[in-house]
Protein backbone atom coordinates (compact mmCIF):
# COMPACT_ATOMS: atom_id res chain seq x y z
CA UNK A 1 0.00 0.00 0.00
CA UNK A 2 1.51 3.32 -1.00
CA UNK A 3 0.70 6.48 0.85
CA UNK A 4 0.05 9.75 -0.91
CA UNK A 5 3.51 11.04 -0.13
CA UNK A 6 5.12 8.01 -1.79
CA UNK A 7 3.10 8.59 -4.92
CA UNK A 8 4.04 12.24 -5.02
CA UNK A 9 7.71 11.36 -4.73
CA UNK A 10 7.55 9.20 -7.86
CA UNK A 11 7.38 12.20 -10.18
CA UNK A 12 10.62 13.49 -11.67
CA UNK A 13 10.87 17.20 -12.49
CA UNK A 14 12.71 18.91 -15.35
CA UNK A 15 14.84 22.01 -15.52
CA UNK A 16 15.57 23.67 -18.86
CA UNK A 17 18.64 25.86 -18.70
CA UNK A 18 19.44 28.44 -21.35
CA UNK A 19 17.87 26.24 -23.95
CA UNK A 20 18.13 27.52 -27.52
CA UNK A 21 17.04 25.91 -30.73
CA UNK A 22 18.07 27.10 -34.14
CA UNK A 23 16.60 25.62 -37.29
CA UNK A 24 17.92 26.55 -40.72
CA UNK A 25 19.47 29.67 -39.25
CA UNK A 26 16.23 30.79 -37.66
CA UNK A 27 16.03 31.08 -33.89
CA UNK A 28 13.07 29.02 -32.65
CA UNK A 29 13.77 29.15 -28.93
CA UNK A 30 16.03 31.73 -27.32
CA UNK A 31 17.71 30.92 -24.01
CA UNK A 32 14.74 29.39 -22.25
CA UNK A 33 15.27 28.82 -18.56
CA UNK A 34 12.26 27.20 -16.95
CA UNK A 35 11.30 24.26 -14.83
CA UNK A 36 8.52 21.76 -14.32
CA UNK A 37 8.44 20.98 -10.59
CA UNK A 38 8.34 17.39 -9.36
CA UNK A 39 4.93 15.81 -9.27
CA UNK A 40 3.22 18.97 -10.49
CA UNK A 41 1.18 19.82 -13.54
CA UNK A 42 3.11 22.30 -15.65
CA UNK A 43 1.44 23.85 -18.67
CA UNK A 44 3.39 25.53 -21.47
CA UNK A 45 1.41 28.50 -22.81
CA UNK A 46 2.09 30.73 -25.78
CA UNK A 47 0.85 31.77 -29.22
CA UNK A 48 1.16 29.62 -32.34
CA UNK A 49 4.75 29.30 -33.49
CA UNK A 50 6.10 30.27 -30.06
CA UNK A 51 8.15 27.09 -29.84
CA UNK A 52 5.98 25.23 -27.31
CA UNK A 53 6.09 21.93 -29.16
CA UNK A 54 9.78 22.47 -29.89
CA UNK A 55 10.41 22.68 -26.15
CA UNK A 56 8.76 19.28 -25.74
CA UNK A 57 10.75 17.92 -28.67
CA UNK A 58 13.96 18.97 -26.89
CA UNK A 59 12.84 16.98 -23.88
CA UNK A 60 12.16 13.97 -26.11
CA UNK A 61 15.59 14.45 -27.71
CA UNK A 62 14.04 14.77 -31.13
CA UNK A 63 15.66 18.03 -32.03
CA UNK A 64 19.09 19.51 -31.52
CA UNK A 65 19.47 22.25 -28.95
CA UNK A 66 22.09 24.16 -27.02
CA UNK A 67 21.83 24.52 -23.25
CA UNK A 68 20.97 21.89 -20.68
CA UNK A 69 18.06 19.76 -19.65
CA UNK A 70 18.32 18.45 -16.11
CA UNK A 71 16.06 16.08 -14.27
CA UNK A 72 15.30 16.67 -10.63
CA UNK A 73 14.10 14.17 -8.06
CA UNK A 74 11.62 14.93 -5.31
CA UNK A 75 14.29 15.79 -2.71
CA UNK A 76 15.93 18.27 -5.07
CA UNK A 77 18.82 16.07 -6.21
CA UNK A 78 19.72 15.65 -9.82
CA UNK A 79 18.12 12.55 -11.27
CA UNK A 80 18.94 10.39 -14.26
CA UNK A 81 16.71 10.49 -17.30
CA UNK A 82 13.40 9.07 -16.08
CA UNK A 83 10.92 6.83 -17.86
CA UNK A 84 9.09 9.23 -20.14
CA UNK A 85 5.53 8.95 -21.31
CA UNK A 86 4.44 10.85 -24.38
CA UNK A 87 1.06 11.70 -25.85
CA UNK A 88 1.59 12.93 -29.43
CA UNK A 89 -0.56 15.42 -31.32
CA UNK A 90 -1.92 12.76 -33.62
CA UNK A 91 -1.25 9.37 -35.15
CA UNK A 92 -0.59 8.74 -38.81
CA UNK A 93 -3.35 6.15 -39.01
CA UNK A 94 -5.84 6.64 -41.80
CA UNK A 95 -9.44 5.65 -41.24
CA UNK A 96 -9.06 2.59 -43.45
CA UNK A 97 -6.42 0.92 -41.30
CA UNK A 98 -8.16 -1.87 -39.36
CA UNK A 99 -6.04 -1.30 -36.25
CA UNK A 100 -8.03 -2.14 -33.11
CA UNK A 101 -7.51 -0.26 -29.87
CA UNK A 102 -6.34 -3.40 -28.04
CA UNK A 103 -3.87 -4.10 -30.84
CA UNK A 104 -2.50 -0.58 -30.61
CA UNK A 105 -2.07 -0.88 -26.84
CA UNK A 106 -0.27 -4.23 -27.22
CA UNK A 107 1.99 -3.01 -29.99
CA UNK A 108 5.02 -2.37 -27.81
CA UNK A 109 4.39 -4.88 -25.07
CA UNK A 110 3.83 -7.83 -27.38
CA UNK A 111 6.91 -9.84 -28.32
CA UNK A 112 5.17 -11.72 -31.10
CA UNK A 113 4.07 -9.85 -34.22
CA UNK A 114 0.45 -8.70 -34.13
CA UNK A 115 -0.43 -10.98 -37.05
CA UNK A 116 -0.09 -13.93 -34.69
CA UNK A 117 -2.60 -12.29 -32.36
CA UNK A 118 -2.35 -10.78 -28.88
CA UNK A 119 -1.61 -12.96 -25.88
CA UNK A 120 -4.32 -13.14 -23.16
CA UNK A 121 -1.89 -11.39 -20.83
CA UNK A 122 -1.63 -8.38 -23.13
CA UNK A 123 -5.38 -8.33 -23.76
CA UNK A 124 -5.82 -8.08 -19.99
CA UNK A 125 -3.19 -5.37 -19.77
CA UNK A 126 -4.92 -3.34 -22.51
CA UNK A 127 -8.22 -3.62 -20.67
CA UNK A 128 -6.63 -2.44 -17.41
CA UNK A 129 -5.01 0.54 -19.14
CA UNK A 130 -8.32 1.50 -20.71
CA UNK A 131 -10.01 1.27 -17.31
CA UNK A 132 -7.46 3.77 -16.00
CA UNK A 133 -8.71 6.33 -18.50
CA UNK A 134 -12.37 5.34 -18.33
CA UNK A 135 -12.42 4.02 -21.88
CA UNK A 136 -12.87 0.26 -21.46
CA UNK A 137 -15.73 0.36 -23.97
CA UNK A 138 -13.28 1.27 -26.73
CA UNK A 139 -11.26 -1.94 -26.52
CA UNK A 140 -12.52 -3.47 -29.76
CA UNK A 141 -13.02 -0.25 -31.72
CA UNK A 142 -11.03 0.64 -34.79
CA UNK A 143 -8.60 3.44 -34.07
CA UNK A 144 -9.81 5.29 -37.17
CA UNK A 145 -13.41 5.33 -35.89
CA UNK A 146 -12.60 7.08 -32.60
CA UNK A 147 -13.56 10.68 -31.95
CA UNK A 148 -10.83 13.18 -31.13
CA UNK A 149 -11.51 12.90 -27.41
CA UNK A 150 -11.58 9.11 -27.44
CA UNK A 151 -8.28 8.95 -29.31
CA UNK A 152 -6.71 11.25 -26.69
CA UNK A 153 -7.79 8.83 -23.99
CA UNK A 154 -6.38 5.83 -25.81
CA UNK A 155 -3.08 7.65 -26.39
CA UNK A 156 -3.00 8.55 -22.71
CA UNK A 157 -3.66 4.91 -21.76
CA UNK A 158 -0.78 3.86 -23.99
CA UNK A 159 1.54 6.41 -22.39
CA UNK A 160 0.50 5.38 -18.87
CA UNK A 161 1.32 1.79 -19.81
CA UNK A 162 5.00 2.67 -19.50
CA UNK A 163 4.49 3.78 -15.87
CA UNK A 164 6.13 7.13 -16.63
CA UNK A 165 7.79 9.36 -14.06
CA UNK A 166 7.37 12.27 -16.43
CA UNK A 167 4.50 12.58 -18.86
CA UNK A 168 4.78 14.94 -21.82
CA UNK A 169 1.58 15.87 -23.65
CA UNK A 170 1.38 17.71 -26.90
CA UNK A 171 -1.75 19.55 -27.80
CA UNK A 172 -4.47 17.59 -29.58
CA UNK A 173 -4.56 18.46 -33.24
CA UNK A 174 -8.10 17.34 -33.92
CA UNK A 175 -10.78 19.35 -32.20
CA UNK A 176 -12.02 18.10 -28.86
CA UNK A 177 -15.12 19.91 -27.62
CA UNK A 178 -15.04 21.87 -24.42
CA UNK A 179 -16.79 19.20 -22.41
CA UNK A 180 -14.40 16.51 -23.67
CA UNK A 181 -11.43 18.75 -22.98
CA UNK A 182 -12.59 19.46 -19.44
CA UNK A 183 -13.13 15.75 -18.72
CA UNK A 184 -9.70 14.96 -20.14
CA UNK A 185 -7.96 17.46 -17.87
CA UNK A 186 -9.89 16.07 -14.93
CA UNK A 187 -8.67 12.61 -15.88
CA UNK A 188 -5.08 13.83 -16.21
CA UNK A 189 -5.29 15.45 -12.80
CA UNK A 190 -6.67 12.29 -11.23
CA UNK A 191 -4.06 10.01 -12.86
CA UNK A 192 -1.27 12.35 -11.82
CA UNK A 193 -2.39 12.27 -8.21
CA UNK A 194 -3.01 8.53 -8.15
CA UNK A 195 -0.07 7.25 -10.19
CA UNK A 196 2.44 9.94 -9.34
CA UNK A 197 4.18 11.56 -12.29
CA UNK A 198 5.23 15.01 -13.32
CA UNK A 199 3.02 16.39 -16.05
CA UNK A 200 4.37 18.73 -18.70
CA UNK A 201 1.87 19.71 -21.34
CA UNK A 202 1.32 22.19 -24.12
CA UNK A 203 -2.07 23.83 -24.20
CA UNK A 204 -4.01 26.68 -25.72
CA UNK A 205 -6.77 26.33 -23.19
CA UNK A 206 -6.13 29.15 -20.73
CA UNK A 207 -9.13 28.68 -18.43
CA UNK A 208 -8.35 25.00 -17.93
CA UNK A 209 -4.66 25.74 -17.47
CA UNK A 210 -5.57 28.31 -14.85
CA UNK A 211 -7.76 25.78 -13.10
CA UNK A 212 -5.60 22.64 -13.19
CA UNK A 213 -1.99 23.73 -13.56
CA UNK A 214 0.29 23.99 -10.56
CA UNK A 215 2.88 25.82 -12.64
CA UNK A 216 2.80 27.59 -15.99
CA UNK A 217 5.60 28.44 -18.43
CA UNK A 218 4.86 31.31 -20.83
CA UNK A 219 7.03 31.28 -23.93
CA UNK A 220 7.10 33.31 -27.10
CA UNK A 221 10.41 32.30 -28.61
CA UNK A 222 11.96 33.65 -25.43
CA UNK A 223 10.97 33.22 -21.84
CA UNK A 224 8.11 35.55 -20.85
CA UNK A 225 7.19 34.33 -17.36
CA UNK A 226 6.77 31.27 -15.19
CA UNK A 227 5.21 30.49 -11.85
CA UNK A 228 1.88 29.69 -10.25
CA UNK A 229 -1.01 30.32 -12.67
CA UNK A 230 -2.65 33.07 -10.69
CA UNK A 231 0.47 35.16 -10.35
CA UNK A 232 1.73 34.36 -13.87
CA UNK A 233 -1.24 34.43 -16.21
CA UNK A 234 -1.85 38.10 -15.48
CA UNK A 235 -3.48 40.44 -17.92
CA UNK A 236 -0.16 42.11 -18.74
CA UNK A 237 1.66 38.81 -19.35
CA UNK A 238 -1.18 37.55 -21.53
CA UNK A 239 -1.19 40.81 -23.47
CA UNK A 240 2.54 40.41 -24.06
CA UNK A 241 2.08 36.78 -25.12
CA UNK A 242 -0.93 37.06 -27.39
CA UNK A 243 -1.08 40.74 -28.25
CA UNK A 244 -4.74 41.07 -27.28
CA UNK A 245 -6.32 41.81 -23.90
CA UNK A 246 -7.26 38.60 -22.10
CA UNK A 247 -8.43 38.73 -18.52
CA UNK A 248 -8.43 35.32 -16.93
CA UNK A 249 -8.76 36.73 -13.44
CA UNK A 250 -11.12 39.72 -13.53
CA UNK A 251 -9.53 41.41 -10.53
CA UNK A 252 -6.21 41.53 -12.35
CA UNK A 253 -7.42 43.77 -15.12
CA UNK A 254 -5.23 46.81 -15.22
CA UNK A 255 -7.86 49.00 -16.79
CA UNK A 256 -8.61 51.50 -14.03
CA UNK A 257 -12.27 51.95 -14.88
CA UNK A 258 -15.06 50.08 -13.12
CA UNK A 259 -15.69 47.93 -16.22
CA UNK A 260 -12.98 47.24 -18.79
CA UNK A 261 -14.02 48.58 -22.18
CA UNK A 262 -11.92 45.92 -23.91
CA UNK A 263 -13.27 42.80 -22.29
CA UNK A 264 -16.19 43.71 -20.12
CA UNK A 265 -14.42 42.38 -17.02
CA UNK A 266 -14.48 44.32 -13.81
CA UNK A 267 -11.55 46.66 -13.59
CA UNK A 268 -8.84 46.76 -11.03
CA UNK A 269 -10.19 49.72 -9.10
CA UNK A 270 -13.74 48.50 -8.91
CA UNK A 271 -12.60 45.20 -7.55
CA UNK A 272 -10.13 46.42 -4.98
CA UNK A 273 -12.29 49.29 -3.77
CA UNK A 274 -15.48 47.33 -3.46
CA UNK A 275 -14.11 43.89 -2.88
CA UNK A 276 -17.36 42.75 -1.36
CA UNK A 277 -19.51 45.82 -1.77
CA UNK A 278 -21.66 47.20 -4.54
CA UNK A 279 -19.64 46.78 -7.72
CA UNK A 280 -22.09 47.97 -10.32
CA UNK A 281 -21.90 51.67 -9.50
CA UNK B 1 18.38 -25.19 -55.16
CA UNK B 2 16.69 -28.27 -56.57
CA UNK B 3 13.00 -27.73 -57.17
CA UNK B 4 12.28 -30.97 -59.11
CA UNK B 5 10.42 -32.47 -56.15
CA UNK B 6 8.21 -29.39 -55.97
CA UNK B 7 7.54 -29.55 -59.72
CA UNK B 8 6.49 -33.19 -59.39
CA UNK B 9 4.17 -32.16 -56.59
CA UNK B 10 2.68 -29.30 -58.64
CA UNK B 11 2.28 -31.75 -61.53
CA UNK B 12 -0.12 -33.73 -59.38
CA UNK B 13 -2.58 -30.84 -59.46
CA UNK B 14 -5.46 -31.68 -61.82
CA UNK B 15 -4.78 -28.89 -64.31
CA UNK B 16 -3.75 -29.58 -67.90
CA UNK B 17 -2.24 -26.13 -68.10
CA UNK B 18 0.48 -27.22 -65.67
CA UNK B 19 1.73 -29.87 -68.11
CA UNK B 20 4.64 -27.83 -69.50
CA UNK B 21 7.54 -27.35 -67.14
CA UNK B 22 7.71 -23.57 -67.63
CA UNK B 23 4.15 -23.32 -66.32
CA UNK B 24 5.12 -25.14 -63.17
CA UNK B 25 8.13 -22.90 -62.80
CA UNK B 26 5.98 -19.83 -63.25
CA UNK B 27 3.46 -21.11 -60.71
CA UNK B 28 6.20 -21.77 -58.18
CA UNK B 29 7.66 -18.31 -58.77
CA UNK B 30 4.28 -16.74 -58.10
CA UNK B 31 3.76 -18.86 -54.99
CA UNK B 32 7.01 -17.39 -53.67
CA UNK B 33 6.43 -13.86 -54.89
CA UNK B 34 2.76 -13.18 -54.16
CA UNK B 35 2.83 -13.65 -50.35
CA UNK B 36 5.81 -11.30 -50.26
CA UNK B 37 4.09 -8.53 -52.20
CA UNK B 38 1.06 -8.90 -49.92
CA UNK B 39 3.09 -8.61 -46.70
CA UNK B 40 5.11 -5.69 -47.99
CA UNK B 41 2.03 -4.01 -49.41
CA UNK B 42 0.63 -3.66 -45.89
CA UNK B 43 3.66 -1.63 -44.81
CA UNK B 44 3.60 0.30 -48.08
CA UNK B 45 0.06 1.46 -47.30
CA UNK B 46 0.85 2.14 -43.63
CA UNK B 47 3.77 4.34 -44.61
CA UNK B 48 1.80 5.89 -47.50
CA UNK B 49 4.60 5.07 -49.92
CA UNK B 50 2.83 3.50 -52.89
CA UNK B 51 4.79 5.93 -54.99
CA UNK B 52 7.99 4.36 -53.69
CA UNK B 53 7.26 1.06 -55.38
CA UNK B 54 6.47 2.86 -58.60
CA UNK B 55 9.78 4.70 -58.47
CA UNK B 56 11.63 1.51 -57.56
CA UNK B 57 10.04 -0.33 -60.45
CA UNK B 58 10.91 2.37 -62.93
CA UNK B 59 14.50 2.40 -61.78
CA UNK B 60 14.75 -1.02 -63.45
CA UNK B 61 15.42 0.85 -66.70
CA UNK B 62 18.34 2.71 -65.22
CA UNK B 63 19.67 -0.53 -63.74
CA UNK B 64 19.52 -2.03 -67.20
CA UNK B 65 21.39 0.96 -68.61
CA UNK B 66 24.10 0.88 -65.96
CA UNK B 67 24.55 -2.84 -66.50
CA UNK B 68 25.02 -2.08 -70.18
CA UNK B 69 27.64 0.59 -69.53
CA UNK B 70 29.57 -1.45 -66.97
CA UNK B 71 29.18 -4.66 -68.93
CA UNK B 72 27.51 -6.38 -65.96
CA UNK B 73 24.73 -8.90 -66.45
CA UNK B 74 21.48 -6.91 -66.74
CA UNK B 75 19.53 -8.98 -64.17
CA UNK B 76 22.10 -8.36 -61.45
CA UNK B 77 22.53 -4.70 -62.33
CA UNK B 78 18.77 -4.18 -62.10
CA UNK B 79 18.58 -5.78 -58.64
CA UNK B 80 21.57 -3.92 -57.22
CA UNK B 81 20.49 -0.57 -58.62
CA UNK B 82 16.95 -1.12 -57.35
CA UNK B 83 18.23 -1.66 -53.81
CA UNK B 84 20.42 1.44 -54.00
CA UNK B 85 17.48 3.58 -55.15
CA UNK B 86 15.24 2.04 -52.47
CA UNK B 87 17.68 2.85 -49.67
CA UNK B 88 18.15 6.36 -51.05
CA UNK B 89 14.42 7.05 -51.04
CA UNK B 90 14.08 5.67 -47.51
CA UNK B 91 16.90 7.92 -46.30
CA UNK B 92 15.24 10.95 -47.89
CA UNK B 93 11.90 10.06 -46.33
CA UNK B 94 13.33 9.53 -42.84
CA UNK B 95 15.30 12.73 -42.93
CA UNK B 96 12.71 15.15 -44.21
CA UNK B 97 9.78 13.63 -42.33
CA UNK B 98 7.66 15.17 -45.05
CA UNK B 99 5.69 13.54 -47.79
CA UNK B 100 8.46 12.79 -50.26
CA UNK B 101 6.24 12.74 -53.34
CA UNK B 102 7.91 15.58 -55.16
CA UNK B 103 11.44 14.39 -54.42
CA UNK B 104 10.66 10.86 -55.57
CA UNK B 105 8.87 12.21 -58.62
CA UNK B 106 11.90 14.15 -59.74
CA UNK B 107 14.44 11.46 -58.95
CA UNK B 108 12.52 8.76 -60.67
CA UNK B 109 11.84 10.78 -63.79
CA UNK B 110 15.58 11.38 -64.00
CA UNK B 111 16.29 7.70 -63.49
CA UNK B 112 13.79 6.57 -66.13
CA UNK B 113 14.96 9.15 -68.66
CA UNK B 114 18.58 8.16 -68.12
CA UNK B 115 17.74 4.49 -68.53
CA UNK B 116 15.71 4.97 -71.67
CA UNK B 117 18.33 7.28 -73.19
CA UNK B 118 21.16 4.79 -72.71
CA UNK B 119 19.13 1.75 -73.68
CA UNK B 120 17.76 3.44 -76.81
CA UNK B 121 21.33 3.56 -78.14
CA UNK B 122 21.48 -0.25 -78.07
CA UNK B 123 18.78 -1.75 -80.30
CA UNK B 124 19.68 -5.23 -79.10
CA UNK B 125 18.13 -4.39 -75.75
CA UNK B 126 14.73 -3.54 -77.19
CA UNK B 127 13.47 -7.04 -76.32
CA UNK B 128 14.62 -6.62 -72.71
CA UNK B 129 12.76 -3.35 -72.47
CA UNK B 130 9.60 -5.12 -73.57
CA UNK B 131 10.14 -7.70 -70.89
CA UNK B 132 10.44 -5.01 -68.21
CA UNK B 133 7.45 -3.05 -69.44
CA UNK B 134 4.99 -5.93 -69.52
CA UNK B 135 6.71 -8.57 -67.42
CA UNK B 136 6.98 -12.25 -68.21
CA UNK B 137 6.76 -14.71 -65.36
CA UNK B 138 6.75 -17.61 -67.84
CA UNK B 139 10.48 -17.13 -68.47
CA UNK B 140 11.50 -17.20 -64.80
CA UNK B 141 14.76 -19.12 -64.35
CA UNK B 142 15.85 -21.67 -61.77
CA UNK B 143 18.38 -19.28 -60.27
CA UNK B 144 15.71 -16.61 -59.92
CA UNK B 145 13.49 -19.14 -58.17
CA UNK B 146 16.30 -19.85 -55.73
CA UNK B 147 16.69 -16.17 -54.94
CA UNK B 148 12.93 -15.82 -54.52
CA UNK B 149 12.82 -18.76 -52.10
CA UNK B 150 15.64 -17.30 -50.00
CA UNK B 151 14.00 -13.89 -50.09
CA UNK B 152 10.74 -15.38 -48.87
CA UNK B 153 12.50 -16.98 -45.90
CA UNK B 154 14.29 -13.72 -45.11
CA UNK B 155 11.06 -11.74 -45.35
CA UNK B 156 9.21 -14.13 -43.05
CA UNK B 157 11.91 -13.70 -40.41
CA UNK B 158 11.82 -9.95 -40.93
CA UNK B 159 8.05 -9.85 -40.57
CA UNK B 160 8.26 -11.87 -37.37
CA UNK B 161 10.80 -9.62 -35.65
CA UNK B 162 10.08 -6.29 -37.25
CA UNK B 163 6.34 -6.10 -37.85
CA UNK B 164 5.24 -4.41 -34.62
CA UNK B 165 8.23 -2.11 -34.78
CA UNK B 166 7.46 -0.92 -38.30
CA UNK B 167 3.81 -0.38 -37.47
CA UNK B 168 4.78 1.65 -34.40
CA UNK B 169 7.05 3.85 -36.51
CA UNK B 170 4.38 4.28 -39.18
CA UNK B 171 1.85 5.40 -36.55
CA UNK B 172 4.12 7.89 -34.80
CA UNK B 173 7.89 8.07 -35.14
CA UNK B 174 8.17 10.15 -31.94
CA UNK B 175 6.12 7.70 -29.92
CA UNK B 176 8.12 4.78 -31.29
CA UNK B 177 11.35 6.47 -30.23
CA UNK B 178 10.07 7.04 -26.71
CA UNK B 179 9.10 3.40 -26.52
CA UNK B 180 12.64 2.44 -27.43
CA UNK B 181 11.44 1.30 -30.83
CA UNK B 182 13.56 3.48 -33.04
CA UNK B 183 13.65 1.49 -36.19
CA UNK B 184 16.28 2.92 -38.52
CA UNK B 185 17.85 -0.44 -39.25
CA UNK B 186 14.46 -2.10 -39.75
CA UNK B 187 13.28 0.64 -42.07
CA UNK B 188 16.36 0.28 -44.25
CA UNK B 189 16.05 -3.50 -44.24
CA UNK B 190 12.42 -3.06 -45.25
CA UNK B 191 13.42 -0.71 -48.06
CA UNK B 192 16.03 -3.17 -49.32
CA UNK B 193 13.69 -6.17 -49.27
CA UNK B 194 10.93 -4.08 -50.83
CA UNK B 195 13.25 -2.97 -53.62
CA UNK B 196 14.26 -6.57 -54.36
CA UNK B 197 10.67 -7.78 -54.33
CA UNK B 198 9.64 -4.88 -56.55
CA UNK B 199 12.29 -5.88 -59.08
CA UNK B 200 11.02 -9.44 -59.14
CA UNK B 201 7.47 -8.17 -59.44
CA UNK B 202 8.63 -6.22 -62.49
CA UNK B 203 9.70 -9.55 -63.94
CA UNK B 204 6.25 -10.97 -63.19
CA UNK B 205 3.82 -8.20 -64.14
CA UNK B 206 5.95 -5.40 -65.63
CA UNK B 207 6.81 -1.86 -64.64
CA UNK B 208 3.36 -0.60 -65.55
CA UNK B 209 1.56 -2.85 -63.09
CA UNK B 210 4.08 -3.38 -60.32
CA UNK B 211 2.39 -1.02 -57.85
CA UNK B 212 -0.85 -2.95 -58.17
CA UNK B 213 0.93 -6.12 -57.06
CA UNK B 214 1.73 -4.43 -53.73
CA UNK B 215 -1.19 -2.12 -53.16
CA UNK B 216 -4.26 -4.02 -54.39
CA UNK B 217 -4.09 -7.09 -52.08
CA UNK B 218 -3.41 -4.95 -49.01
CA UNK B 219 -6.22 -2.56 -49.94
CA UNK B 220 -8.67 -5.43 -50.39
CA UNK B 221 -7.39 -6.82 -47.07
CA UNK B 222 -8.16 -3.53 -45.35
CA UNK B 223 -11.78 -3.77 -46.52
CA UNK B 224 -12.18 -7.42 -45.57
CA UNK B 225 -10.26 -7.63 -42.30
CA UNK B 226 -11.55 -6.97 -38.81
CA UNK B 227 -8.14 -6.34 -37.27
CA UNK B 228 -4.48 -5.95 -38.19
CA UNK B 229 -4.09 -9.67 -37.69
CA UNK B 230 -6.88 -10.27 -40.18
CA UNK B 231 -5.38 -7.75 -42.56
CA UNK B 232 -2.15 -9.74 -42.72
CA UNK B 233 -3.81 -13.04 -43.60
CA UNK B 234 -6.48 -11.60 -45.89
CA UNK B 235 -3.88 -9.73 -47.93
CA UNK B 236 -1.87 -12.90 -48.42
CA UNK B 237 -4.98 -14.87 -49.34
CA UNK B 238 -6.03 -12.27 -51.92
CA UNK B 239 -2.54 -12.00 -53.38
CA UNK B 240 -1.81 -15.73 -53.68
CA UNK B 241 -5.23 -16.62 -55.02
CA UNK B 242 -5.11 -13.79 -57.59
CA UNK B 243 -1.71 -14.96 -58.81
CA UNK B 244 -2.68 -18.61 -59.12
CA UNK B 245 -6.08 -17.95 -60.71
CA UNK B 246 -4.61 -15.27 -62.97
CA UNK B 247 -1.85 -17.55 -64.23
CA UNK B 248 -4.25 -20.43 -64.86
CA UNK B 249 -6.75 -18.22 -66.67
CA UNK B 250 -4.14 -16.61 -68.86
CA UNK B 251 -3.03 -20.03 -70.07
CA UNK B 252 -6.51 -21.12 -71.13
CA UNK B 253 -6.94 -21.30 -74.87
CA UNK B 254 -10.05 -19.15 -74.83
CA UNK B 255 -8.23 -16.44 -72.81
CA UNK B 256 -4.66 -16.47 -74.12
CA UNK B 257 -3.88 -13.17 -72.36
CA UNK B 258 -0.66 -11.87 -70.82
CA UNK B 259 -0.22 -13.55 -67.44
CA UNK B 260 0.84 -10.39 -65.55
CA UNK B 261 -2.15 -8.35 -66.66
CA UNK B 262 -4.53 -11.22 -65.93
CA UNK B 263 -3.16 -11.60 -62.40
CA UNK B 264 -3.71 -7.91 -61.69
CA UNK B 265 -7.21 -8.06 -63.18
CA UNK B 266 -8.16 -10.90 -60.85
CA UNK B 267 -6.83 -9.04 -57.81
CA UNK B 268 -8.77 -5.93 -58.86
CA UNK B 269 -11.91 -8.08 -59.00
CA UNK B 270 -11.07 -9.15 -55.43
CA UNK B 271 -10.82 -5.49 -54.49
CA UNK B 272 -14.20 -4.68 -56.08
CA UNK B 273 -15.76 -7.58 -54.19
CA UNK B 274 -14.19 -6.39 -50.93
CA UNK B 275 -15.68 -2.91 -51.46
CA UNK B 276 -19.12 -4.45 -51.93
CA UNK B 277 -18.61 -6.53 -48.80
CA UNK B 278 -17.57 -3.47 -46.79
CA UNK B 279 -20.60 -1.53 -48.04
CA UNK B 280 -22.86 -4.47 -47.14
CA UNK B 281 -21.38 -4.62 -43.63
CA UNK B 282 -21.85 -0.87 -43.17
CA UNK B 283 -25.47 -1.04 -44.28
CA UNK B 284 -26.23 -3.71 -41.67
CA UNK B 285 -24.83 -1.61 -38.81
Amino acid sequence: MTTNADVRERGVGVRFERLSVRREGRLILDEITASAPCGGATVIVGPNGAGKTTLLRCLLEETEYSGHIEFVSFDGDRATRPVLGYVPQHLFADAQMPLRVYEFLSLNAEKKPLWLGCSPKNRRRSRELLELVGAEKLENQRLGDLSGGELRRVLLASALGRRPRLLALDEAEAGVDYRGERLFWELLDKSRRELGFTLLMVSHNLPLAAHYATHVICVKKEMIAQGAPRSTLTASTLLELFGVPIHLYPNQCENPGPICAGCGALGNLAYSDNIDGDITS
Amino acid sequence: MDFSGVYALLGLLPFDTLEPRFMRQALLGLLFLSPMTAMLGIHVLNFRMAFFSDAGGHSAFAGLAIGLILGAPPQTAVLVFGVVIGLGIMAAQRKSGLSPDAAIGIVFSAVVAFGLAVVSRAPSLARDIQQYLYGDILTVTESELTILALLLVALCLFEFWGWNRLLAVALSPSLARIEGRSAGLWQYLFAAILALVVMFSVRAVGVLLVTAMLVVPASAGRKLAWSMRGLFWWSIAVSVSSSVIGLMLSAQEWMATASGATIILVSCLWFAASCLWAAFKRSRN
